[in-house]
């Protein structure tokens, strides 16, 4: 796999698009620090690992 | 920006159940809808196999494997009840597109309203799957992806309003090289290469194995990266719509943005006349080795033998843009700056874009938990890692895990998503189909995107939504259908001025 160094840089947020004046909540900025991974690999590993072995679809559009 | 939208067939996983049984299980999701809406849909009004290209073919391709889940004995159903087709009062349009939960927003001209509008139609789909599987007692999972990682894939398609005022031969060779590399923002990322490829190799994108044909009409097999389908959804002889099946289904509302904002100002910029100076020798063969580069570089080949990167061929788009259309609106300045950082942040560390694009987020879960439990890239339980990151559950799924973790950038709120569900986009037309689903729905004698019929006992009449693709139509006739008491009061109005 690609070994590009893992650690996020810090940036600035995106301005928002144009967005509706009812809308306070607007666009948000993530944590510029690296968000702690504990509770991702905790719920990562709740995850059925045989999901995606009995996933079958019908083939769409 | 013009009229855009965005439809997303969703995978659906129910518990105890095959492939063979997703048709009825998809049904079953949508009419578990609680709210408001109207049916049903107008298929008369449709035509898919009517191409740009200026023909009509006699049939669609069909994938043979796909068949053998229908059962031969099973009696055809009405279209009405096959595809249980509900329109809903924010415009959009909830259906079973063959054993996929489906939803097409209404038609956006903001980007804003795009997001917020997907990001709603998420909602209600999950919704449904949490319904039903509250009334069955089975597990109900819904996916917002593209694949189930052994050969079926499903779409997720754009749809962007464009003048006639092109041959379509040209549009196509404008469209291509744009197609083929932007998934370098729009991949949602796959571990693994279909149909039989080596599971443990990841790619950027979802839909990329899936292309065998550079342009046709087809979406269900021999996919083309230009579809040609010509079904305007308003006055063809002013109009195209160009029904996008290239591009992958986003968790990440930047994705979302950057996907719609960028195509929506190539096709503006194909308006113009503007042509790139670069084609792809090869963009069927192009957009698998893109997607599935590992070094990260994405190096393709030019129809003159040169070699290129895929983040140049988008910013040859990037400059024309720029050129055309800087400074001419919030949404198109937003999209040409976040469509600069994005390249450079390409070229030089990929990994930074893991807060805002799905292939760098799911890759950054996927190397984190193959690190953690000490598996291989090939392990099988990676792809359930994959497939969960599309889970819409927000309890279950792991975009969400990252959104709620503050690792993702936002472009709408939640009070914006919150009132997508149930409220149209103010300046375009679906204003008026959902305004007349939420007041008259009882009335409504069936639907399409450009017509919507109106029954009372004595008359039926037809509202002709068609040429209605300009914000500043909007405004008067949505008066009209709020200040009517009545149906009618409101077929008088409209009587009485036509």
């Amino acid at each position: 796999m690609p070994t590009i160094d893992t650690e996020r840089t810090t940036r600035t947020i995106p301005a928002d698009p144009s967005k509706r004046d009812s809308d306070e909540s607007g666009p948000s900025k993530p944590d510029v620090q690296r968000p702690d991974r504990s509770d991702l690999l905790k719920r990562m590993k709740r995850v059925d690992p045989d999901q995606a072995r009995r996933y079958r679809q019908r083939s769409g559009q | 920006m013009r009229l855009f939208g965005i439809e997303t067939e969703y995978g659906i996983a129910v518990h105890g159940k095959g492939a063979s049984d997703l048709v009825t299980e998809s049904r079953a999701v949508v009419n578990a809808y609680e709210g408001i809406f109207a049916k049903p849909w107008l298929y008369r009004n449709e035509d898919p196999r009517n191409d740009m290209r200026g023909f009509h073919v006699d049939r669609l391709n069909y994938d043979p494997e796909d068949s053998a889940f229908d059962d031969p004995e099973a009696p055809p159903l009405a279209i009405e009840v096959e595809r249980a087709d509900h329109v809903l009062t924010n415009g959009g349009r909830l259906y079973n597109d063959h054993g996929h939960p489906e939803y097409s927003t209404p038609e956006c001209e903001t980007i804003y309203d795009i997001v917020a509008h997907d990001k709603a139609g998420e909602r209600i789909v999950q919704a449904c799957a949490e319904r039903r599987s509250a009334e069955t007692g089975r597990s109900v999972k819904i996916f917002k992806n593209n694949t189930d990682f052994h050969g079926s894939s499903y779409g997720c398609h754009e749809s962007y309003l464009t003048t006639r005022s092109r041959p379509f031969g040209e549009l196509v060779r404008g469209l291509l090289p744009f197609f083929v590399t932007r998934i370098l923002f729009v991949g949602a990322g796959k571990l693994g290469i279909e149909p039989k490829g080596d599971r443990g190799h990841y790619q950027l994108s979802q839909r990329a194995d899936f292309f065998t044909e550079e342009a046709s009409v087809d979406t269900l097999h021999r996919r083309p990266i230009v579809n040609t389908r010509d079904e305007a959804h308003t006055d063809p002889r002013k109009w195209r719509r160009l029904h996008v099946i290239s591009g992958d289904a986003n968790m990440s509302e930047y994705a979302t943005a950057l996907k719609v904002g960028t195509a929506a100002l190539v096709t503006k910029l194909l308006e113009t006349q503007w042509s790139p100076s670069i084609q792809l020798k090869n963009p069927v063969a192009a957009i698998k080795s893109i997607s599935r580069d590992q070094s990260w570089k994405w190096i393709t080949e030019t129809s003159d033998g040169k070699s290129i990167s895929a983040v140049d061929v988008q910013r040859s788009y990037l400059d024309g843009a720029c050129e055309k259309f800087s400074g001419t609106g919030p949404d198109i300045d937003w999209t040409l700056r976040e469509w600069g950082k994005t390249l450079d942040l390409l070229q030089d560390d990929p990994l930074a874009l893991g807060d805002r694009l799905d292939w760098v987020a799911k890759f950054e879960l996927l190397r984190d938990f193959a690190e953690a439990e000490g598996l291989s890239w090939d392990d099988e339980q990676l792809q359930s890692i994959d497939l969960a990151y599309s889970d819409t559950d927000p309890e279950h799924g792991l975009y969400y895990a990252l959104e709620e973790s503050g690792a993702m950038v936002r472009i709408v709120g939640d009070q914006a998503i919150t009132s997508a569900l149930t409220v149209a986009p103010s300046d375009t037309r679906a204003a008026l189909r959902g305004e007349l689903v939420r007041r008259f729905s009882e009335s409504i004698g069936g639907l399409s995107w450009g017509s919507v019929v109106l029954r009372t006992p004595k008359e039926s009449w037809m509202a002709d939504l068609g040429e209605l693709v300009e914000a500043d139509q909007i405004e008067s006739a949505l008066e009209r259908i709020k200040n009517a008491q009545t149906m009618d009061d409101l077929l008088l109005q409209f009587a009485s001025s036509s």
